[in-house]
């Protein structure tokens, strides 16, 4: 079979989401049956068929989605309605919409910075030294958290133990430890 | 025109801080936010509002709640009930804002309630999160209330806000997937930018038409 000539083609557009909470893990399949499932339940079959969305990449805590030229608009709404990921709550932040994977790969991939020294890379343990990975401790009302995520003046939080693990979302100011106010920004 | 979340609710009761509300808040493209049970103040550039929940009590209660507030610069507002609890609390000075209109019965809000809510300029909130959060006949139904309520607004012409009810970060939009949110409900964007200032317009009060200068 041949290939089409390109005014044959359907034409697409790219729309580039950011994923929070930041750090987490989700499978490119999952992640497309969140947006499907999503954009059915608000559009219904037909303009799902008319939009056909797809995952295309799924890198650096961004995803790029596809659809149909012209329903940019439509698959932006149905994505805000996205909750869940196979039961891992997220939010998918709209950034931005283009014609090519290219053009919004250029914006979120990390530019490569010149090392000027061959130092270790520092770690919350320490060193990147086979150490066991220990997250650092904080305290907020009353009680002790393990810091998952620090971006800034966010950081992300789990209750210490096993019994409460739902993330805590906070910022520097509310941690009463003063040593966590000092914690690297990447962990 | 500050463009208002009439609804968010930090920890305790939900799983983010007041602070960080406030500063996704202002990356959301959100001017202030409406937090229930905190102390107002403003962090990161965002103005946090007081605001007091009223749900679930008889409108004595509520004329006393109102009361105990006045004065205290919170933002009001009482979840609506029946038609006759939603005149009685229109009609209440002090009230700023109606909520749960999804919520109650069909004929909960008619054309005298919004009569009523547009002379006392009580808005009412279109809450975001069944039609976020909802599938199926709960955000069916949720979007046929707001498309009523709508058109009552577009008669009577009294005040909307709209709120997201985040309890986490996570069910925070941002402002432009407010407005395609909004479009599902028939609002346009000058719709949309009218009711993100709603709360603004509730809590300052109203220009007289007609001024006696002399």
């Amino acid at each position: 079979m041949s290939i089409r000539p390109p005014t044959l083609r359907e034409k697409h557009r790219y729309i580039l989401a950011r994923i929070e909470p930041a750090g987490t893990l989700l499978e490119q399949k999952e992640l497309y049956y969140a947006i499907s499932d999503a954009t059915t339940s608000l559009w219904g079959d037909a303009t799902t068929a008319i939009i056909t969305p797809a995952v295309v990449a799924l890198e650096y805590g961004h995803v790029v989605i596809r659809c149909r030229r012209g329903t940019e608009r439509e698959l932006a709404i149905a994505v805000s309605t996205v909750t869940a990921c196979r039961d891992v709550r997220i939010s998918l932040r709209i950034i931005a919409a283009s014609g090519t994977i290219e053009s919004l790969r250029e914006r979120f991939r990390p530019k490569k910075i010149p090392k000027i020294k061959s130092e270790p890379e520092k770690t919350a343990t320490g060193t990147d030294s086979g150490e066991e990975h220990v997250l650092p401790e904080c305290s907020f009302a009353k009680k002790t958290f393990l810091v998952l995520q620090c971006n800034g003046h966010k950081v992300d939080v789990i209750e210490k133990g096993f019994k409460n693990t739902n993330r805590l979302f906070l910022t520097k100011d509310d941690l009463e430890d003063l040593n966590a106010t000092t914690i690297s920004d990447r962990i | 025109m500050k463009i208002t979340d009439a609804a968010v609710y930090p920890y305790p009761i939900g799983d983010a801080s007041v602070r960080r509300l406030a500063l996704e808040a202002a990356a959301l493209g959100f001017d202030s936010i409406v937090a229930v049970d905190t102390p107002s103040g403003t962090y990161g550039g965002v103005e946090v509002r007081s605001g007091l929940m009223i749900r679930d009590v008889p409108v004595k209660d509520v004329i006393s709640a109102v009361k105990r507030s006045k004065d205290s610069g919170r933002v009001i507002s009482v979840n609506a009930a029946n038609n006759n609890f939603n005149r009685a609390v229109i009609g209440l000075k002090g009230v700023h804002i109606l909520r749960g209109i999804q919520s109650a019965d069909k004929l909960a809000f008619d054309h005298v309630a919004a009569k009523m809510a547009a002379d006392n300029r009580v808005a009412v909130d279109i809450d975001l999160s069944p039609i976020i959060m909802g599938r199926s006949v709960a955000r069916q139904r949720a979007i046929h209330r707001y498309m009523d309520i709508m058109v009552l607004e577009q008669r009577f012409e009294f005040p909307i806000t709209l709120s997201t009810h985040a309890r986490s970060v996570l069910d925070m939009r941002n402002v432009r997937d407010i407005a395609g949110l909004c479009s599902l409900i028939g609002m346009d964007v000058p719709d949309v930018e009218r009711a993100l200032a709603g709360v603004g317009s509730v809590l300052t009060p109203p220009v007289p038409s007609v001024r006696v200068i002399a």
